[in-house]
């Protein structure tokens, strides 16, 4: 059964994330492959490079290791939308957003993760805002699909380097404007 | 031990990480949330961002945590034992023990002792 790159350790380079050629092999893991494993797992290669980057130079990582790592996160996100969208029907409210993520994970004991992210968050509304605000195309970021997430990954590369967060992947509008960060 | 640079230099405008700023896929995180439950129908479009910078520091957590196994063991590869008997040490991980334990058959590595951790949050 074909491993796919991601999971080669001296290849979890940034070349692996272009989902749209690779993505039957990239994000399966052993078992059943296909689709299914696909749709429930995030990538092998992106999960592993987090690992990595947090882990001294010299430390090396098990194959299986990534792949139960793979499968704790995506318990991981189960569990907190579980609980956020609890929340969200109990107020009965249909969309679960950003705040109610923060929140069940605060309520589940992540509290540390809280702050960092309110600030991501924080930081893309006030993106939102200023592209709105200047005339451009309406966010698309709500219409996440294959496309966008291909996008993504093209963007990624094309890093001008002077920090923007990148949502603009997302964005169907090429809007110079958006770019001013 | 967190790895500052790569989230903070974009939150203050700096160089762009070396992954990128989402460096896990939305789509896909989107797909995921979706199979959490039936009530799960609509999610809003900074959803999976937010989840992106939480997967990640959560990957970063347990990952931190099970090398501290691994050390103890005196190894220097990171292996699945480890992250088991981080996550049974770590209460707020309490939800993944089923998880692992159901893929390591029930065992740990014998190097992980818990009760020589010092995990409490």
């Amino acid at each position: 059964m074909a491993d796919g790159i991601g999971s080669s350790p001296d290849s979890e380079g940034q070349h692996n994330n272009f989902y749209t050629a690779q993505g039957a092999s990239a994000g399966a893991a052993s078992g059943d492959g296909g689709l299914k494993e696909q749709d429930r797992l995030l990538p092998i290669a992106n999960v592993g490079r987090i690992m990595k980057h947090i882990l001294p130079p010299n430390a090396k990582i098990s194959k299986e290791a990534k792949e139960t790592m793979q499968e704790c996160v995506s318990e991981f996100i189960s569990f907190v939308t579980g609980e956020a969208s609890d929340k969200c029907h109990k107020e009965k409210r249909k969309t679960v957003n950003g705040d109610d993520i923060c929140w069940a994970l605060s309520t589940l004991g992540f509290d540390d993760y809280v702050e960092p992210m309110r600030r991501y968050l924080q930081k893309y509304r006030e993106m939102e805002g200023d592209r709105a605000a200047s005339g451009s195309h309406n966010s698309r970021a709500n219409s996440v699909d294959a496309r966008d997430e291909v996008r993504g990954e093209q963007q990624r590369y094309q890093s001008s380097g002077a920090g923007q967060l990148m949502f603009n992947a997302v964005e169907r509008n090429n809007a110079s404007t958006s770019r001013r960060l | 031990m967190r790895q500052a640079g790569t989230y903070s230099a974009i939150l203050m405008g700096g160089i762009a990480g070396r992954t990128g700023p989402h460096s896990l896929p939305l789509a896909r995180i989107k797909k995921i949330m979706k199979r959490s439950g039936d009530d799960v129908k609509m999610i809003s479009g900074e959803a999976p961002i937010v989840f992106s910078k939480a997967c990640e520091l959560f990957i970063e957590e347990l990952t931190q945590r099970a090398w501290m196994v691994t050390l103890q063991g005196k190894r220097r590869t990171l292996h699945k034992e480890d992250v088991a008997a981080a996550v049974m040490a770590t209460d707020i991980f309490d939800f993944l023990i089923q998880m692992v334990s159901d893929s390591n058959g029930g065992q740990m590595a014998p190097a992980a002792k818990s009760d020589s951790m010092v995990v409490e949050r």
